[in-house]
């Protein structure tokens, strides 16, 4: 069941604009013009994301706009598999793939989608490119993951966190420790944890790396203090909701 | 020989379980579980076998998403490509029966149709019969597409089990004879 390369040839790619379907999308949920945005974070484990956009939220609600936060295997369908999955360790590559496909589909058709119809900025949390970068270090077929992922919406804004190896491993020692899956433990690279992990997180920074131009990331120093991270963050999303005429609330009518 | 079954995974049987009893699945959540499913018993189940030189049987393949996905409206080649993974069969055997046979088949045995297998979940009609009647029709037409497009062996399933049996041995030897 070798698929042709024609037939590969929809899927998640950067020539596809921004709020569109990657690929062949749901045939079932056309996407007409919606006035919702969708902006994603992305960056490794322990790179400071939930801290940026913790900070962009209240920013951008303070500005008037409505803001739904989605994160990776958050979907209440899927989470609890993932969970069990993860701790009693029965994954192999591809149903690790295919799991957070269909965590990422629950939260596409319940949560994104309603919401950018709804007019709603959302904030994600990882996005595809997550998934990308974690199967592509474990040798997943590169076409067909794009192939699989053409049902998701190419989003407005992609940031990328970027950092290097040796300030990630401080970072997160400091911080909370290594895991068995942040590790790459699944990989049987060795048995040491910190060789491990610097040499799985090496592999995925290049993973993210190799991504930046095909998908339009815009990439941000993570090494930075969090206020200069945020202030840069800030001013992209401020220009972009203005040349994109997103509309806020109206606003209160003036006090006479 | 060995056998599997459709949807018998333990890792993803908790997600679908909840799923169908909330009625909670999407076309797209529906076809990437039974995806997982597949291939989570593929690597566990079918692959060690074959390599073993055993027989495989499975009682429904890919074929099953390829047909039921489409109708919920999932697209075709999309379905066609995430099974890309899999192993191609030696012989797909289709067991082809009118719609009326089958819902008379499974009202005999059953109470009650299943929500997912009634093709409820579309929203066509309200009696699940109707319901199921309107599904499996568009299924039952999938299939015939199928059949050119991979090859499938079709069995006539209307007539008497005895009968069935033949002819599945008959083309299970020639199988096994050429692979002598």
């Amino acid at each position: 069941m070798t698929p042709t390369q024609d037939a590969l040839a929809p899927g998640a790619n950067g020539g596809i604009q921004a709020g569109r379907y990657y690929g062949r999308g749901l045939p079932y949920l056309p996407l007409d013009d919606y006035p919702g945005r969708i902006i994603a974070i992305e960056g490794s484990d322990g790179v400071g994301r939930s801290t940026q956009i913790r900070l962009l939220r209240q920013w951008l609600e303070v500005k008037g706009y409505g803001v739904v936060e989605t994160g990776w295997t958050r979907s209440p369908l899927m989470q609890p598999t993932i969970d069990l999955a993860k701790s009693s360790n029965t994954l192999n590559k591809l149903t690790f793939v295919l799991l957070y496909a269909t965590d990422f589909a629950d939260r596409l058709e319940k949560e994104i989608i309603p919401a950018l119809k709804a007019g709603f900025i959302v904030l994600s949390d990882r996005y595809i490119f997550t998934a990308l970068a974690r199967a592509g270090v474990r040798g997943v077929d590169r076409p067909w993951l794009r192939n699989l992922y053409g049902f998701a919406i190419a989003p407005h804004l992609v940031f990328y966190l970027k950092i290097d190896v040796e300030s990630l491993i401080s970072r997160v020692l400091q911080a909370r420790g290594m895991d068995f899956w942040e590790s790459g433990m699944d990989l049987k690279l060795g048995d040491d944890i910190y060789d491990n992990f610097r040499a799985y997180q090496s592999r995925l920074l290049r993973e993210y790396t190799s991504m930046a131009d095909e998908f339009h990331f815009r990439v941000l120093d993570a090494r930075r203090p969090i206020d200069r991270i945020q202030e840069d963050l800030r001013q992209q999303v401020d220009t972009f909701l203005t040349q994109s005429d997103v509309s806020t609330p109206a606003p209160e009518p003036a006090r006479t | 020989m060995f056998v599997t079954e459709w949807n018998s995974s333990a890792l993803v049987k908790a997600a679908t379980k909840a799923g169908k009893k909330k009625n909670a699945l999407t076309p797209m959540t529906f076809s990437l579980l039974h995806a997982t499913d597949f291939a989570d018993r593929l690597l566990y189940k079918i692959i060690p076998p074959l390599k073993a030189g055993m027989i495989v049987v499975a009682d429904r393949y890919a074929y099953t998403a390829f047909a039921r996905d489409a109708v919920r409206g999932v697209d075709r080649q999309w379905v066609r490509d995430l099974y890309g993974f899999a192993v191609r069969p030696d012989l797909a055997l289709y067991f082809r029966v009118p719609i009326d046979v089958s819902l008379d088949r499974l009202l005999a045995r059953r109470v009650k149709l299943k929500f997912y297998e009634a093709g409820m979940d579309m929203g066509w009609s309200a009696s699940p019969a109707e319901s199921f009647r309107l599904f499996q029709s568009r299924v039952l037409e999938e299939y015939d597409h199928l059949v050119d497009e991979y090859g499938l062996t079709v069995v006539e399933a209307a007539g008497s089990i005895t009968e069935q049996q033949k002819i599945v041995r008959r083309h299970v030897s020639a199988l096994l004879e050429d692979a002598r």
